[in-house]
């Protein structure tokens, strides 16, 4: 039945689940078939990709998401979930490029200068794929001009800025800067995130959004998406 | 796994409970039984990935007040926590240890292949693996101070209270070279990045110096390093 299937790809993400042979967030998964065995199903029954992703893999992130802000679910059960949605579009991509249906938007996202962590970026990166929009992923320690340089060639919608240590989380201001010195700032939205970045700081230098978690991250791009944003 | 010389024996044993702590965890809450068994996994092969190194000086204190303190004629610790305890300690140990470049090699590689999970894993694995090292050094350092009647503070570190990240170099000169290939970016970050350095306070049982805690004074509540 194809719901069925839907309702088992979503089932599959809850339970981060990408192989048969995986275990999941509950006892006894081992066996039942993972998010990526699901999928070939769906597309085997001609499924429409579209739902695939929006009720299968988008809706199973949904319901992470809630149950990672009731504290049912911590970051490695995010990221596992993530992952088997990130699995899923693997199989969906070259399906996805061939058919008319657009990604949400194009994201860059970096980590500044003089800045070597990475890896809450990378989360914010793995949960934006999984939501249906195309990340860039520039890296860590990257210089103020590169930023500039990427948003002017890849012309995304979002730039998101990651800084952990307060020494560095003052770059994100130069970028901003210097992308309203080269007539760039009003073509994206920008959001910034890390450790002792706050909506005050945020606020304080011009950027669009504040993400003080992944999920609050992509919460905020959903909402600059659709223009609900205050 | 242990690395042993005429001085520190280092043996790393990755406690799994810290590891949960470090990836998020609350303690109060059961992990899924993928979780439990890929951390598991590689706790018991991270030792292939594991290169324990340290290095450690012990120097007098001349003398410290307000928030500065002089150690050995050219060392200067701008702190006032840190000066704090130095004021109470005759000598003071200045520490280095790093597990090397290949766990934080591997973990970059996990990330740029999207396995986030793993990468996320591996990285708590490494910060417990240092903390342990760091730990069985300071271990030493308590022998040491033993033998001469002392005792010692707990471990301090530049960037952690108003000890500022930049003050690294002075650690880093402290050393007098050997750095055990640790090196500093320009904003004084440590790499590879699972490294530690900082001090430990030696003196008198009479000065109350194990039990200096800076944090009973200070107001920030909400900070993560809140003892």
């Amino acid at each position: 039945m194809p719901e069925d299937i839907i309702s088992l790809i979503q089932e599959s993400v809850i339970q981060g689940r990408i192989y048969k042979d995986d275990e999941g967030m509950d006892e006894g998964m081992v066996g039942q078939p993972g998010v990526t065995e699901l999928v070939e199903s769906a597309l085997a029954s001609d499924l429409s990709i579209q739902s695939i992703i929006t009720k299968g893999l988008s809706g199973g992130m949904n319901i992470v998401g809630q149950k990672f802000e009731a504290g049912e679910y911590f970051i490695p059960d995010m990221l596992a979930s993530a992952e088997a949605v990130s699995a899923a579009m693997d199989i969906l991509q070259p399906r996805l490029a061939a058919s008319d249906i657009k990604t949400k938007g194009t994201i860059i996202v970096a980590t500044v200068k003089d800045d070597l962590h990475d890896i809450g970026k990378n989360i914010v990166s793995i949960l934006l794929r999984g939501a249906g929009y195309t990340v860039k992923d520039l890296g860590n320690n990257i210089d103020t001009q590169a930023i500039v340089d990427a948003v002017r060639e890849e012309k995304p919608q979002f730039l998101g800025l990651s800084a952990l240590l307060t020494s560095t989380m003052a770059r994100m201001a130069d970028v901003i800067q210097m992308l309203e010195q080269n007539g760039l700032r009003d073509q994206i939205k920008i959001i910034v995130g890390g450790a002792p970045v706050s909506e005050e700081f945020a606020k304080s230098i011009g950027a669009d959004g504040y993400g003080a978690d992944g999920f609050q991250a992509l919460a905020v791009v959903e909402a600059l998406t659709s223009g609900t944003e205050n | 796994m242990f690395v042993t010389d005429d001085r520190v024996a280092v043996d790393i044993e990755i406690d799994k409970e810290q590891v949960c702590h470090y990836i998020g965890y609350d303690g109060n809450h059961g992990m899924s039984a993928r979780i439990s068994s890929l951390i598991d996994d590689y706790a018991e092969h991270a030792h292939h990935l594991i290169n324990p190194l340290y290095s450690y000086v012990i120097k007098n204190v001349e003398w410290a007040r307000g928030s500065m303190a002089l150690i050995d004629d050219s060392i200067i610790f701008k702190s006032q926590v840190v000066a704090q305890l130095l004021e109470h300690c005759s000598q003071v140990a200045i520490l280095l240890v790093t597990i090397g470049k290949y766990l934080e090699e591997t973990t970059s590689k996990l990330a740029r292949d999207r396995l986030m999970l793993q990468a996320t894993v591996l990285d708590a694995i490494g910060s417990d693996a240092v903390e342990k090292v760091a730990d069985a050094v300071q271990d030493r350092i308590k022998e040491i101070a033993g033998t001469m009647g002392l005792v010692i503070s707990r471990r301090f570190s530049p960037g952690y209270c108003d000890w500022n990240i930049g003050q690294q170099r002075m650690i880093f000169h402290a050393l007098t070279g050997n750095t055990i290939g640790v090196r500093l970016t320009g904003e004084c970050l440590m790499i590879p990045q699972k490294s530690i350095s900082g001090i430990v306070g030696i003196g008198s049982s009479k000065k109350h110096i194990e039990n200096y805690n800076p944090c009973k004074f200070c107001n920030k509540q909400d900070c993560p390093g809140r003892r």
